[in-house]
């Protein structure tokens, strides 16, 4: 009897374990392209019906007195009968060789159907990825390929089937980051290794929201780029060269070697005034901003940096003013302190925002007077005119490299996790000069608000930032 | 010994039943197909996007709804189930009580969209939250409305210079640009 019930109660658990494993199984809902995982009937591949209508944007309807279900989309109809192979598209039928199914009240539709769908604009373009077992749905600019890297002399040549290749496009030209984006979903694999003496390496897929982009780097002895866009061909050419030649673009100017001038910096301890930020229990975002911001003044002078802080009181100083005082200063560095709130509480560590690399940076020097517009880099450059509202976004290379020199010392302190995100912050709008938001903890976290309120942790995180800001001066 | 078997089988039974009950809590039953009963009432899928609960990213979710005929009522209704918040996993990231007041959508793909005075009002919060809520309400327009590109946010009837200080507002915020 003893052992029957020590059976019951393990077969109860090992059940119960099964069951939550299946649920590991799911796919997490997906950021970046849309796709729906494909089930195996009798051995067929199969896609339900909620997930069809999803893709190809269906309103459905229902008879349930001839058990048929019709999909309509702005310009197309398509017709499901249950047990029945043949599905009407428009005035076509198609034979689908395996009949439509209905299972736990769903239809489930044999994905051949993906094929007979009508190929023009007005419905989603799906293709089958039998490899994954998925169906995805092709943007209306197209598929990109797999990545092919080649070399030819001084030039390395990174070839990508774009089906649109007239909307590649260098978002980020800075060598250890270049990126560029394509407007089409990813199908391919990227290459496991490139030709010794290549001049690009690690290349990698980053999220795109609405297409792709590969983020590669450079190597030092590559002076240059071009980007071909062959539409005919549907294939973009990305030619990297270590000689100096006729149409190619340069890169992103880079901090020359050794340590960084820093003489001014200056922290925005922000909120103030009326504005009190993040309240959350004992913790008021507008004081914690300017104690730390006091703390780190202290740190930093310490290192014969001479630090300015936008407000010494409680009081609101307004965005223009800050960034007036800052261009004033010719400020080396701009540190806007806040503290993060969210609204669930498992959220916690610090976000660092910084100006992101657009497009419209990229015609522009980074040592010239942003006045200066139209001096066009090497190559058929446009000429792009940069807002002042944007002119950080100059500055974004160092920007990033500070935000990841702070987050990493945070990170190294048991202060994160961290995050980073490259959107302008409005706290730099206006401001010529690098520059990070940076969300110091979570005071929504428990364990980050009980952490700042105390002395000492205040005192880590000053030392923290501190820290990181030495590094990025070092250039490290 | 009778008692130790009656107790180990209740441990057994009570132990499937919590299971079965934490599973139901974390996993609504997923709606039946085309449920509509009507052939003249459409239903139709919409992705929605809300906040992951680590405030890292956002998390998608499918959702059936009737379907909506012209402009101001889809974006109104996309914005209500926002409003809603999730039904699986994530929270809801847009101030609530956050409605549609106007919505204008010019020929080059520029939504103006007019939300009602509790998107500033209640919105509480540091710049993951305020990042989320514009992120997660651009990638649920973007990914329901594929005719709008860009969306300029202006709040009862006003130009909104930033949400809570963190993020400019002033200008259309490009669909592509919020991965």
């Amino acid at each position: 009897m003893k052992g029957a019930a020590w059976i019951a109660l393990l077969v109860a658990l090992f059940t119960g374990v099964l069951a939550s494993a299946s649920d590991w199984r799911s796919p997490p809902p997906g950021e970046g392209p849309e796709t729906v995982i494909v089930r195996t009937l009798e051995g067929r591949p199969y896609i339900a019906v909620n997930d069809l209508a999803r893709l190809i944007d269906a309103t459905k309807f229902w008879r349930a007195d001839v058990r048929r279900l019709v999909l309509r989309t702005s310009a197309h109809t398509i017709v499901l009968t249950a047990d029945n192979p043949f599905v009407v598209v428009d005035e076509r039928t198609f034979w689908l060789r395996d009949p439509v199914r209905s299972q736990g009240g769903e239809f489930q539709i044999p994905v051949a159907l993906v094929d007979s769908l009508p190929p023009d604009s007005a419905l989603a373009r799906l293709t089958y990825d039998a490899r994954r077992g998925r169906v995805v749905v092709l943007p209306v600019s197209g598929g990109v390929g797999s990545p092919k890297v080649t070399l030819d002399g001084a030039v390395t040549r990174v070839v990508v089937p774009a089906d649109h290749a007239e909307e590649a496009l260098v978002v980020t030209r800075g060598r250890a980051r270049f990126r560029v984006r394509f407007g089409g979903v990813f199908l391919g694999a990227l290459p496991d290794s490139v030709p010794p003496g290549a001049l690009v390496s690690e290349i990698r897929t980053i999220v795109a929201a609405g297409g792709s982009a590969f983020e590669m780097t450079m190597s030092p002895e590559a002076i240059g780029y071009r980007l071909l866009q062959d539409t005919g061909r549907r294939r973009v050419t990305l030619e990297v060269t270590r000689e100096r030649g006729e149409g190619f673009e340069s890169f992103a100017p880079e901090t020359p070697p050794g340590e960084r001038p820093l003489r001014v910096v200056v922290i925005d301890p922000a909120h103030g005034g009326a504005d009190a930020g993040v309240v959350s229990g004992h913790a008021v975002e507008k004081n914690l901003t300017l104690d730390l911001a006091r703390r780190l003044e202290g740190e930093l002078e310490q290192q014969g940096i001479h630090v300015v802080l936008t407000r010494n009181d409680d009081r609101s100083v307004p965005a223009e003013t800050r960034a007036e005082l800052a261009n004033r200063l010719h400020a080396d560095l701009v540190i806007a302190i806040h503290f993060d709130g969210y609204v669930d509480p498992h959220a916690r560590g610090a976000t660092a925002f910084c100006p992101p690399a657009s497009p419209t940076e990229d015609r522009l020097s980074d040592d010239e007077d942003a006045s200066t517009p139209a001096a066009p880099a090497s190559g058929p450059g446009r000429v792009v005119l940069l807002p002042w509202r944007d002119v950080s976004t100059r500055h974004a290379v160092q920007s990033r490299d500070l935000a990841e020199a702070v987050l990493s010392a945070l990170e190294l302190r048991g202060q994160g996790p961290t995050r980073l995100r490259e959107r302008l912050p409005y706290d730099l709008l206006g401001v010529n000069a690098p520059g990070i938001l940076l969300e110091c903890a979570t005071l929504t976290a428990p364990d980050d608000r009980d952490r700042v309120l105390q002395e000492e942790g205040m005192r880590q995180l000053a030392a923290s930032i501190a820290e990181g800001i030495s590094a990025y001066r070092r250039s490290q | 010994m009778r008692r130790v078997f009656i107790g180990l089988v209740v441990i057994a039974v009570l132990a499937w039943l919590a299971y079965n009950w934490t599973r139901r809590s974390a996993h609504p039953p997923k709606m039946e197909a085309a449920v509509a009963d009507s052939a003249t009432a459409g239903v139709k899928a919409a992705r929605l996007f809300f906040g992951a609960a680590n405030g890292d990213s956002l998390v998608a979710e499918s959702r059936e709804m009737i379907e909506a005929t012209g402009l101001h009522d889809r974006v109104a209704a996309l914005v209500a189930e926002l409003d809603r918040g999730p039904r699986a996993r994530g929270v809801a990231v847009l101030p609530a009580g956050t409605s549609v007041l106007r919505v204008f959508l010019d020929d080059r793909g520029l939504m103006t969209l007019d939300l009602s005075g509790a998107f500033r009002q209640r919105f509480r919060g540091g710049a993951s939250a305020e990042y989320l809520a514009v992120a997660s309400l651009i990638r649920t327009i973007g990914a329901n409305i594929p005719e709008a590109k860009q969306v300029l946010i202006i709040c009862a009837g006003r130009p909104l210079a930033t949400l809570g200080g963190h993020l400019p507002l002033d200008r259309p915020l490009d669909v592509a640009d919020w991965p």
